[in-house]
C-alpha cells in the first residue's frame, strides 16, 4: 500500500474508532436543537450546486473527443501521465456491446464493424446499441439494486405469502421501458415516488410506484415499532439511492458527520408514515373473489397510496415509546435554501419528488452521473456511490463531475445522452494496456490512463453463456426461477428473492436484496469455479455449444476457428489451434462428455470469456 | 482502531493486489480467495484482538425453544404453586397453572450440577460445561427471537454471528467453506436470514447444507462433475489453464486474472478435500453408534469432522421433515419434550466427548440452546387436559456452553423461584454474543464493519462480556 493509502486508511480508522462510542454516548435526546451552523454546513462540496466548468487546457490538443476527455487528460498530464492508445476495433465492439446491452457481439456484427470504412462507424454502432431494447435491460440491472428490487420478504410466517410480490415484474418492465424511451431522469424519479399523485389513479405509469411498493413488510407489521422499521427502509432507499446521503443514520441520534438531524429523518419518515403499501387490484371484483389473506396477491399491482396523513414525533433514541417534538413532513434542512421545505399535499410524496429533482438540489444529478459513470467505466468518480457525505470519498475529478451533472440537468436529464458521451469519449476508447504506464504508477487507475479490464457481472455472464450456445430466450415478462433448467431467459428476468437469493446470483456478487446496494463487489472464489466445472447448467450449455460448433461437414480447424469467433470475437492463434487439435484428436473414452463438449466447456470457463478488456 | 475494520471505499482487487507490493505470491491463499471490494480485509491475515480461547464454534440450535425447567434449571418450588396461575401481566395472554417438571433432577459431576434425567449424556460431561441459567431476550415470538439470537437484531437486515466470526477470524482451511450451516430439513422458520452475511462481503457467507441425505454429492452443490472422473477433468483443466496462461501473458500478468487461475486450481483440490471432510461414512461404527442415527446426530458428527478440518463456524439446526421447529411444544409437552431431549442429548453428549478425546474441545466452543425458553406454567389444553403444553418464554431461560475456554462444571446466573425471570447475573442475547466473540479473541466493540455511512457491530451498542465464565 502506498504511503498516501496508509494515511487515508489511518485517518479514516482514527475517525471511525471514536464513532460508535461518541455516537452512543452523545446521542442527545434534545435532538431538535441541533448544533449545526447551516450556512457553514452548506459549504461542503456536495451541498454546493454543480455548475458548468470551462474545459481545462491540455498539452495534447488532438486526443479529446468529448468534453470529459479534456478533464481526464488535464489531470493525467498534471501527474505526468499519458493516455493509452485507442483499443482495437475488435476490443471496442466487444467492450461496448457488453457494456450497453449486456451481451457479446455476434461474429456477423464484428465482421461488419471491422469492414466498415465509415470514419463514424463506431458512433453509428453505438447509436444502434442505444436504440436496442437490450439497453434498458442492461441499465435496469443497475437500477434494480438501487431500488433493492425483490419479489418476496426475507421471512414469512408459516406458509403465509400474502406479503409477497408476484407481480413485481411490472415495476421491472416499467424501469426497462423507461430507460429504453429515455425518460428524463427527473421524470423517472417523480413517477417512482408519486405517479399516482401526478398522473392520477389511471396513469399508465403506476407500476413505477413499485420503487416504494416493493419494500419490506416486516413480521408483526402494524405495531408502531415495526412500522417505524419499515419507514426506515423507505427513508434509506430514497436517501442513499437518490441523494447519496445516509439519512437513516439519524433515526436514533443526530448524524455525527453530516448535517442531518433527527428532525430531518422524522420529517422524511412522516411522508412514508402517511403512505400505505397497497396491492392495487387489476380488477376489483376478481381480486375480491380471489383474495385470501394468506396467499400471494396474484391479481394486483404492488404499489403505494396515500394513507392517513400524519406528522411524526421524534422517536427519541429510536424508541417509539419516547415521543419528542412533532416534526412537519418535509425535506432535509441542509438542502433547503433557508430552513426546511415543508410538505402540504397528502403524504407529501409528490413534493418530496419535486424537492429531489429540483435543479437547485446539488446531489441528485451528481449521484446519478456517478452511478452511470461507474456502470460504463467499472470504477466510480466518487468511490462511495451512496454516500456523498463527510465520511464518503471525495470525487477524483470534481470539476468534471460537476460539469457532467450541470450539463445533464441542462440537457433535459437524458441518460442516453450521458451514456453516449461517455462511451464515445477517447477515455473510454483506450486500450486496457498502457505500456507508458507502469502498474505501480496508478494501480487503482484513478487517472484513467487505461481502460479497466472487467469481469462480467452475473447477468452478463449467464446471458452470454446462453447467447453463444444458441439458447438465449429474449422474452421478458413474469419472473422465472433462475435454478429452473428450462429458464433460458435473460438473467434480469429471473426471480429475485429476499428470503433466499439464488445461489448463482449470490456466488457471483449479486447484492442482498434486503437493502439498497451502493455498488457490487467483484470477487474471485473457488465456489464460482466449481459452478463452472460441474454445474449441470454449464455442462448443458457446453453440450449445446459443441452441437453448434462441431459441424461434421467442416474440418476440425474450421470449427475451432468458428468457436473463437463466436466466443471471443477473434480468430485463434497458431498455438491455440495446435492445443485444440491435440485435445480434440483424442478418442472419446467411454461414456460421459464428448471431447467437443469438454472443449466447449473449457472455452466457456476460460478467463477470456469472463473478462472484457 | 484495528485492522478488522473495513472501509466502505471500494478499493479494486487489482489495485489492492498491486499495492500490497510484489503481486500475488505474497498474499498467499487467503488473499487469493478473497473478495474484491473489501480491500483491507481480503489480504490481511486474520488477527484477533487478543489470544483466542476458541478457534471454532459449533452452535447446536434447538428450533422452537427447549424448556429450561425441564433441562438445566430445576424448580422444585413449582410443586408448591401447581394450582396457581402467574399473577403478573404477561406478554402473551395465555395463562395456565404452574407446571412442575415431571422429570427428576439429580446432581452430576464433581461440580454437582443438577441436570434433568432426560439428559443423561450431557449430565455425564457436565464438568466440561457451563450452564447459563439467566438468559433473556426481547420478544417471545419465534421470528424475532431467532433473528435476535442469530444477528442481534429483530429485523432480517443484519449479518449473522457466523459471518461476523468469519469476518473477524478469517478462514482456517481455504479448501473448505469457513462457515457451514447444517439442517436436516430444507424448511426452517425465518430461513436463510438466520445465516445471512447481509452487508458483509460474499466471502463471509455460509455454505448452507441440507443433511437429509448424507451422500456427499447430495450435501454439496457442484462438488463433483456428473460425467467426468478426476483424471479426465484434470486433462480438461490442464488445457484450460494453458489457454488462461496465454491470455494472461498478453495482459502483463494481471494479478486478478492470475487469481482466477489460482481459484480454478483450488476448486479442483476442493473437490477432493471437501468430499473427504463431508463424508461421515468414513467414521468407524463405534463412533457412529455413539452419536446415534438421527438426522441431528448425523449433523453433529459432520460438524465434528468440519471443525476438525478447520471450518470456523458450524451451525446445526434441530429440525425434521415433520416439523421445522420440533421443540415448540405447545401441547403434549411432557410427552414430546423427553423424546427430543433423548435424541439431542445423545448426539450432543457424544460430540462433546468426541471433541475432548481428540483434543479439540479446548479450542472449540460448543453452544446448545434455542431462541428462548418455555413457560414454567402450562399452556392449557381444553380438549385434553393431559396434553398441556408450555408456551414461549423470553424473560428467563438456559443455554449450555462447553469447551472453547469456558469454565467447566459451572452454573452462571439464576432465575427466580419458579423460573419466570432471570434474576442473578442476567445475560441478554447481546451479552452472550459479546462473550462468544470474546472467547474467539475478538473485542465485540471493535469488530466493526462500515456500511451505509456508519459502523455496525454484532452487538449494536450493547453487550457485556461475562468474564466470570472464561476459564
Amino acid at each position: 500500500m502506498r504511503a498516501s493509502g496508509w494515511r487515508r486508511l489511518f485517518f479514516g480508522m482514527t475517525l471511525l474508532g471514536v464513532l460508535l462510542k461518541v455516537v452512543c454516548a452523545q446521542a442527545s435526546p434534545g435532538a431538535a436543537e441541533a448544533g449545526f451552523d447551516w450556512g457553514e454546513a452548506r459549504q461542503f462540496w456536495a451541498f454546493q450546486p454543480p455548475v458548468r466548468k470551462p474545459l481545462p487546457a491540455t498539452g495534447n490538443s488532438s486526443w479529446a473527443k468529448q468534453p470529459i476527455d479534456h478533464f481526464i487528460l488535464a489531470r493525467m498530464e498534471t501527474a505526468g501521465l499519458a493516455p493509452a492508445d485507442e483499443a482495437s476495433r475488435r476490443t471496442l465492439i466487444r467492450r461496448v456491446t457488453f457494456g450497453l446491452t449486456g451481451l457479446p457481439p455476434t461474429p456477423v456484427e464484428i465482421d461488419a464493424f471491422l469492414a466498415d470504412p465509415d470514419a463514424n462507424a463506431y458512433e453509428q454502432f453505438v447509436d444502434r446499441l442505444l436504440a436496442s431494447p437490450q439497453f434498458g435491460e442492461r441499465l435496469a440491472s443497475l437500477w434494480l439494486n438501487v431500488a433493492r428490487y425483490a419479489e418476496d420478504q426475507a421471512h414469512q410466517v408459516g406458509s403465509a405469502t400474502q406479503h409477497f410480490y408476484p407481480n413485481a415484474h411490472l415495476y421491472r418492465a416499467w424501469v426497462i421501458e423507461a430507460f429504453n424511451r429515455d425518460l428524463p431522469y427527473d421524470e423517472f424519479i417523480r413517477l417512482q415516488l408519486a405517479a399516482d399523485a401526478i398522473e392520477g389513479p389511471n396513469s399508465p405509469n403506476l407500476p413505477a410506484l413499485g420503487f416504494l411498493g416493493l419494500g419490506h413488510k416486516y413480521y408483526s407489521r402494524g405495531r408502531l415499532e415495526v412500522m417505524a422499521d419499515e419507514w426506515e427502509d423507505r427513508v434509506d432507499t430514497v436517501t442513499r439511492g437518490l441523494l447519496g446521503l445516509t439519512v437513516a443514520c439519524a433515526r436514533c441520534h443526530e448524524h455525527k458527520y453530516d448535517p442531518i438531524t433527527m428532525a430531518d429523518y422524522h420529517a422524511l419518515a412522516g411522508v412514508f408514515a402517511s403512505t400505505d403499501m397497497f396491492n392495487r387490484p387489476f380488477d376489483e371484483a376478481a381480486y375480491a373473489k380471489e383474495k385470501d389473506k394468506n396467499k400471494q396477491p396474484m391479481l394486483a399491482m404492488h404499489v403505494v397510496k396515500d394513507g392517513k396523513v400524519q406528522d411524526l414525533p421524534i422517536f427519541l433514541r429510536g424508541d417509539v415509546e419516547q415521543k419528542g417534538e412533532v416534526v412537519k413532513r418535509g425535506f432535509l434542512e441542509v438542502l433547503g435554501k433557508d430552513g426546511r421545505r415543508e410538505f402540504q399535499e397528502g403524504s407529501g410524496r409528490r413534493e418530496l419528488a419535486e424537492a429531489i429533482v429540483d435543479q437547485a438540489n446539488p446531489l441528485t444529478a451528481r449521484v446519478l452521473v456517478n452511478r452511470i459513470w461507474a456502470r460504463v467505466f467499472g470504477q466510480s468518480l466518487v468511490a462511495t456511490p451512496s454516500n456523498f457525505g463527510a465520511l464518503g470519498e471525495k470525487p477524483t475529478h470534481p470539476d468534471m463531475l460537476d460539469d457532467l451533472a450541470a450539463r445533464f440537468m441542462e440537457g433535459g436529464w437524458s441518460i442516453k445522452a450521458l451514456v453516449r458521451e461517455l462511451v464515445l469519449s477517447a477515455t473510454y476508447r483506450q486500450s486496457s494496456k498502457n505500456p507508458r504506464l507502469s502498474p505501480e504508477t496508478d494501480p487503482e487507475n484513478r487517472f484513467y490512463g487505461r481502460m479497466a479490464r472487467r469481469r462480467l457481472d452475473v447477468e452478463q455472464f449467464r446471458d452470454a453463456l446462453l447467447f453463444v450456445s444458441g439458447g438465449l430466450d429474449q422474452e421478458g415478462g413474469r419472473s422465472l426461477e433462475l435454478n429452473d433448467p428450462k429458464n433460458l431467459r435473460r438473467t434480469v428476468y429471473g426471480r429475485i428473492s429476499r428470503k433466499e437469493l439464488n445461489s448463482l446470483m449470490m456466488q457471483f456478487d449479486y447484492p442482498d436484496a434486503n437493502v439498497h446496494a451502493a455498488a457490487r463487489a467483484s470477487t474471485t472464489t473457488p465456489m464460482q469455479k466449481l459452478w463452472m466445472m460441474n454445474n449441470p447448467f454449464v455442462i448443458e450449455r457446453a453440450r449445446r455449444l459443441s452441437a453448434e460448433l462441431d459441424d461434421p461437414s467442416l474440418a476440425r480447424e474450421a470449427n475451432v476457428r468458428r468457436a473463437y469467433r463466436s466466443l471471443y470475437g477473434r480468430p485463434p492463434t497458431g498455438e491455440e489451434e495446435a492445443l485444440a487439435a491435440t485435445f480434440l484428436a483424442e478418442e472419446d473414452d467411454g461414456p460421459g462428455l464428448s471431447r467437443w463438449t469438454q472443449y466447449a466447456q473449457i472455452l466457456l470457463a476460460a478467463n477470456e470469456f469472463l473478462y472484457v478488456d | 482502531m484495528t485492522d478488522l475494520q473495513l472501509n466502505e471505499m471500494p478499493i479494486s482487487r487489482r489495485g489492492m493486489l498491486t499495492r500490497a507490493c510484489g503481486g500475488f505470491g505474497m498474499l498467499g491463499l487467503a488473499g487469493m480467495l478473497g473478495g474484491g471490494r473489501s480491500g483491507s480485509a481480503a489480504p490481511v491475515a486474520p488477527r484477533p484482538h487478543f489470544a483466542p480461547r476458541a478457534k471454532r464454534v459449533i452452535f447446536l440450535f434447538m428450533n422452537g425453544a427447549p424448556s429450561h425447567v425441564d433441562t438445566f434449571d430445576p424448580k422444585p418450588a413449582l410443586e408448591k404453586y401447581a394450582d396457581k396461575e402467574p399473577s403478573e401481566k404477561l406478554y402473551r395472554n395465555r395463562k395456565g397453572k404452574f407446571l412442575p417438571s415431571p422429570f427428576k433432577f439429580s446432581k452430576h459431576g464433581q461440580a454437582g450440577i443438577e441436570v434433568c434425567e432426560t439428559l443423561p449424556n450431557l449430565a455425564g460431561v457436565i464438568d466440561d460445561c457451563c450452564v447459563i441459567r439467566s438468559m433473556h431476550t426481547d420478544v417471545p415470538n419465534h421470528e424475532p427471537g431467532l433473528l435476535k439470537m442469530h444477528t442481534g437484531n429483530i429485523q432480517p437486515i443484519r449479518p449473522s454471528i457466523g459471518s461476523w466470526a468469519l469476518y473477524g477470524l478469517g478462514q482456517e482451511n481455504e479448501n473448505l467453506p469457513g462457515y457451514v450451516v447444517l439442517r436436516p430439513s430444507p424448511k426452517i422458520v425465518v430461513g436463510p436470514a438466520l445465516w445471512s452475511n447481509s452487508f458483509l462481503p460474499a466471502k463471509y457467507q455460509a455454505a448452507s447444507v441440507v443433511t437429509k441425505d448424507m451422500a456427499v454429492d447430495k450435501l454439496l452443490a457442484n462438488i463433483r462433475n456428473p460425467h467426468l472422473d478426476f483424471a479426465k477433468q484434470r486433462k480438461q483443466l490442464d488445457l484450460l489453464q494453458k489457454l488462461n496462461r496465454i491470455h494472461l501473458d498478453q495482459r502483463e500478468g494481471d494479478s486478478e486474472l492470475e487469481a482466477q487461475i489460482q481459484a480454478m486450481e483450488t476448486a479442483y483440490q476442493m473437490q477432493m478435500a471437501a468430499a473427504d471432510t463431508f463424508d461421515i461414512s468414513k467414521e468407524p461404527e463405534h463412533v457412529r453408534e455413539m452419536y446415534g442415527t438421527s438426522a441431528f446426530a448425523n449433523s453433529c458428527l459432520l460438524a465434528r469432522r468440519l471443525v476438525e478440518d478447520g471450518v470456523r463456524f458450524v451451525s446445526v439446526y434441530y429440525t425434521s421433515d415433520g416439523s421445522n421447529q420440533p421443540w415448540d411444544t405447545h401441547s403434549s409437552h411432557n410427552q414430546s419434550h423427553p423424546k427430543l431431549c433423548a435424541d439431542s442429548d445423545k448426539a450432543t453428549g457424544a460430540l462433546i466427548r468426541d471433541l475432548k478425546a481428540r483434543g479439540l474441545l479446548e479450542d472449540t466452543l460448543v453452544i446448545w440452546g434455542g431462541e428462548f425458553g418455555r413457560t414454567p406454567y402450562a399452556q392449557p389444553n381444553k380438549k385434553n387436559p393431559d396434553k398441556v403444553g408450555r408456551d414461549h418464554h423470553h424473560t428467563g431461560f438456559s443455554m449450555l456452553l462447553a469447551g472453547g475456554g469456558v469454565k467447566g462444571g459451572m452454573v452462571y446466573g439464576a432465575t427466580d423461584e419458579v423460573g419466570m425471570h432471570a434474576t442473578e447475573k442476567r445475560m441478554h442475547v447481546h451479552d452472550l454474543h459479546a462473550t462468544i466473540l470474546h472467547l474467539l479473541g475478538i473485542d465485540h466493540e471493535k469488530l466493526l464493519y462500515r456500511w451505509s455511512g456508519r459502523d455496525f457491530r454484532l452487538t449494536d451498542i450493547y453487550g457485556n462480556v461475562a468474564h466470570e465464565i472464561v476459564a
